[in-house]
């Protein structure tokens, strides 16, 4: 009948509907004679407290979205809330009524705003309403954000300092419970992003990163949140998983070395960058026109590619007649099939995934945000972390699974931000020419709570089990709070004071003393599979920098020990052999001897260690990260490079490499087409290494021919050893 | 139903047209005699390098000689998706037990034999 399917369809109970319209339009509105002032409705309060109630026993107790769709399109939060929140944030002497009313809009609020999420369990009415909700979420945002000079942050803010304000015996349960949606406030108002795959009119800027940290540095909302961390442990204590949720989605994705320059550094670096790209494009440029036709599209050249048997391929285009590569590259090209892809598993991303992808913030919120996290460090730091550690060991209540997650980026971001801070602090001072007697040197006593021993345990335990577990998400985060204290134990054990260095070299042998966690950065790096970027960068920075410092510990303890736990099987069966009448009894404890572990120190030799790291496994890791050159940067492209240096050159197993398909990866880096800018200084040094590779692989393949074979595949174990030196081991104990 | 007389030549007979097979790179076209006997028998009549200060050319020279071999092979895979299905059936017993032999053709008698000879 002509009508567009689905037209007519109430996606709302029109009942529903108009119940909750009619509650909001008796919440108040603009008079008529004085237009610009929100005037309450007599019942307002009962109002909210109605909707409220909606909300609560329709929408959650059937588990619909209904009444908040209703709520969005009547422009509850816009229209309504934030008039009413405005009118007494703006009256000196707010009376008690008001105040209610203040707290019953604060309720309705976090709700509203709280994180739309996909999920397994969604029905059709949710996916019906979801992107309607997320879009509208940004317009509440905007609102929110918007009123710079109401400051409606701030007034938010003043509906829970009486709360605050109280010592924490005399709360009560409501007290806590206006304290909690606050903050939580707080955190929807940073999670709530425009969807990318949403049409957004020009709000992307309104509801940046950049002025959600403007608004929270202009509205003491960084303030609030500055002392409460300070206090965590005295007068706030339930809270300290929401604070953490907030720093969490406050600084993700956030570089850290921007954070530290001024803006003389800041704008040279922009001049640079853009210097770069431009370079960049006119090289590709460059590229593009020396394979450019010279002539009209139509003029039609053809060439033969000569081959064996007197076979013959047609090449067309002119770029062909250029060289034999060009040629080479465009018969492939020309070919129509790609091998299918391996189907991906499709993976719901939720606002705490994808921690990984940069974003980038304006200069002022840059400026804005160094303050508060300089502050953070100094005061709130220390007694936060360690408090939610204990929670989540505890597992207290309030603790949920993606938390730990949270604390380890956090604890990861930090440190980051403490070995800039001291980076920066020391540059400084070389400027100003100041000898390094009179500096009086820090010590790393702001980031302790993080680099003892309880934190190690955790942190080893939370690694092994997303590992077992599959959770790569939580293994990147862990992965990367373990480089960062790495990274800063290095630094810490090249401090000035005598005490520092001491701890450095303690936690150092700490850290190393354990066999399993050599084991595990192992596993790790040879478990790559279809993880994700974000997780290939994370492990092949951990082993880089672990392999890094466990060489240079080895070198300076030469008597290292370590304490490895292995199975005790050996030992039974030495049992067995010296007691051969006792046969029956020792395989009726064979199973419990098999679960029974041995820990017994033994030397550590580094050697073997890192020739561990030398397999086709880990190479594949690496080759897989070294794929994206193109958009790697210096220290990615570093850290690959020093890992096959290692390879080659210190433990001599090249013929690792020598697989058709990495070395076509190694030419096309150098030679193109798609080559590594080559006025980079790292360029110097791949060509150098590749160079080295591939003549070291001509070499091989004249002394022994069965190679031309091998080089299509992976190596057997068996075979590597004669490959690289030409004869079979020797083992001592076959004769 | 009478006319057919019971012998079912009045109920249609369907013909299902049955799909070409496509061809695959599997092992045994990897192992019939274009496949690695030929890259064999080619890298010995024609593969030469220039060695040292020629390293680049030489890749090239190395590149083009698997993906021309590689093309004959199997025409209708591009040269990186070819290397990696190729790698992939480089794990089968089949082929290792196979890749063991050519490597053995080429040592020489090891010492440990001759000792266990004499």
């Amino acid at each position: 009948d002509g009508a567009v399917f689905g037209q007519n369809v109430q996606v709302v109970d029109p009942d529903v509907r108009a119940y909750v319209y009619s509650l909001v339009t008796a919440l108040g509105g603009f008079n008529g004679e004085d237009a610009d002032r929100y005037v309450l409705g007599d019942d307002a309060l009962a109002c909210l407290r109605d909707i409220k109630r909606w909300l609560k026993l329709y929408d959650e107790k059937n588990n619909r979205m209904d009444v908040a769709r209703c709520l969005g399109e009547s422009n509850l939060v816009n229209g309504d809330l934030i008039p009413i929140l405005t009118l007494w944030g703006s009256s000196e002497k707010a009376s008690r009524h008001m105040s209610r009313v203040a707290l019953a809009c604060l309720e309705l609020l976090v709700p509203m705003t709280w994180p739309l999420e996909i999920h397994k369990e969604m029905t059709v009415n949710h996916a019906r309403h979801m992107p309607y909700l997320q879009q509208v979420q940004v317009q509440y945002k905007k609102g929110l954000l918007s009123n710079a000079s109401a400051g409606l942050l701030r007034t938010i803010i003043r509906i829970g300092l009486p709360s605050m304000a109280m010592p924490r015996s005399e709360r009560t349960n409501r007290d806590e419970g206006i304290l909690k949606l606050m903050l939580y406030l707080l955190r929807n108002v940073i999670i709530i992003t425009p969807d990318t795959r949403l049409v957004a009119e020009g709000e992307e800027e309104e509801t940046s990163r950049s002025r959600t940290i403007n608004a929270f540095q202009e509205q003491d909302a960084f303030a609030l949140l500055l002392t409460m961390c300070s206090n965590v442990g005295d007068d706030f204590s339930l809270q300290d998983v929401v604070l953490l949720e907030i720093l969490f989605h406050i600084v993700k994705g956030i570089n850290v070395e921007k954070l530290f320059m001024d803006d003389e550094q800041r704008s040279s670096k922009r001049t640079n960058e853009l210097h770069d790209l431009l370079r960049q494009e006119s090289s590709l440029r460059r590229e593009y026109t020396k394979n450019a036709p010279t002539r009209h599209g139509r003029f039609g050249t053809m060439i033969w590619v000569k081959r064996d048997d007197a076979k013959v391929s047609t090449v067309s285009g002119q770029d062909v007649l250029k060289d034999g590569q060009a040629t080479m590259q465009k018969m492939d090209q020309t070919k129509k099939w790609n091998k299918p892809l391996q189907r991906r598993r499709i993976t719901e991303v939720t606002v705490n995934d994808d921690f990984t992808s940069p974003v980038s913030i304006s200069s002022t919120a840059l400026k804005n945000l160094r303050k508060f996290v300089e502050e953070f460090l100094d005061t709130g730091f220390n007694p936060l972390l360690t408090h939610v550690r204990k929670a989540i060991e505890r597992e207290a209540d309030r603790v949920v699974s993606i938390n730990s997650r949270q604390y380890f980026y956090i604890v990861a971001w930090f440190l980051e931000v403490e070995r800039a801070r001291r980076d920066c602090q020391r540059k400084k001072h070389a400027k100003e020419g100041k000898r390094s007697k009179d500096i009086q040197p820090d010590s790393f006593g702001l980031v302790a709570s993080v680099l003892n021993q309880e934190t190690f345990v955790f942190l080893n335990r939370a690694m092994q089990y997303a590992l077992d577990n599959k959770d790569w998400e939580d293994l990147t985060a862990e992965m990367r709070c373990f480089t960062q204290i790495l990274l800063t134990v290095q630094e810490m054990a090249l401090s000035p004071l005598e005490e520092d260095q001491e701890i450095a070299e303690n936690i150092q042998s700490r850290i190393f003393y354990e066999e399993t966690t050599h084991d595990r950065i192992l596993s790790i790096i040879r478990g790559f599979k279809d993880q994700g970027f974000g997780y290939l960068d994370a492990c092949t920075e951990l082993a880089h920098v672990f392999l890094r410092m466990l060489e240079r510990y080895s070198k300076m303890n030469t008597d290292m020990q370590v304490r490895s736990r292995r199975k005790a099987r050996r030992k039974a069966k030495e049992d067995q052999l010296a007691g051969e009448n006792e046969i029956v009894h020792a395989s009726e404890d064979e199973d419990q001897e098999d679960t029974e572990r041995v820990s017994r120190e033994r030397k550590f030799d580094f050697t073997r260690f890192s020739a561990r790291f030398c397999n086709q496994k880990c190479v594949d890791t690496f080759v897989a990260f070294t794929r994206n050159y193109k958009e790697l940067d210096t220290q990615q492209l570093k850290r690959a490079h020093r890992y096959f240096y290692r390879i080659a050159f210190k433990q001599e197993m090249t013929v690792l490499l020598f697989r058709v398909d990495i070395i076509n990866l190694f030419y096309r880096m150098i030679k193109g087409p798609g080559a590594l800018e080559p006025s980079q200084p790292i360029f110097r040094d791949w060509e150098e290494l590749v160079k080295q590779i591939i003549r070291r692989m001509v070499k091989k393949m004249e002394q022994r021919p069965a190679l031309v074979t091998e080089m299509l595949f992976s190596k057997i174990n068996a075979t590597v050893f004669y490959l690289e030196y030409g004869h079979e081991r020797q083992t001592i104990s076959g004769i | 139903k009478g006319s057919g007389l019971g012998l079912g030549l009045d109920e249609e007979v369907k013909v299902s047209k049955k799909r070409q097979p496509v061809a695959k790179l599997d092992e045994s076209r990897l192992l019939s005699q274009n496949g690695i006997p030929k890259l064999r028998r080619a890298a010995k009549a024609k593969l030469r390098f220039k060695g040292k200060g020629h390293e680049f050319s030489d890749a090239a020279r190395l590149l083009n000689f698997y993906q021309l071999w590689l093309d004959d092979l199997f025409p209708r895979a591009k040269f990186a998706d070819g290397l990696s299905i190729i790698e992939k059936l480089g794990h089968s017993r089949r082929l290792q037990t196979m890749r063991r032999e050519w490597i053995d053709e080429e040592k020489p008698k090891s010492s440990m034999d001759t000792f266990e000879d004499s």
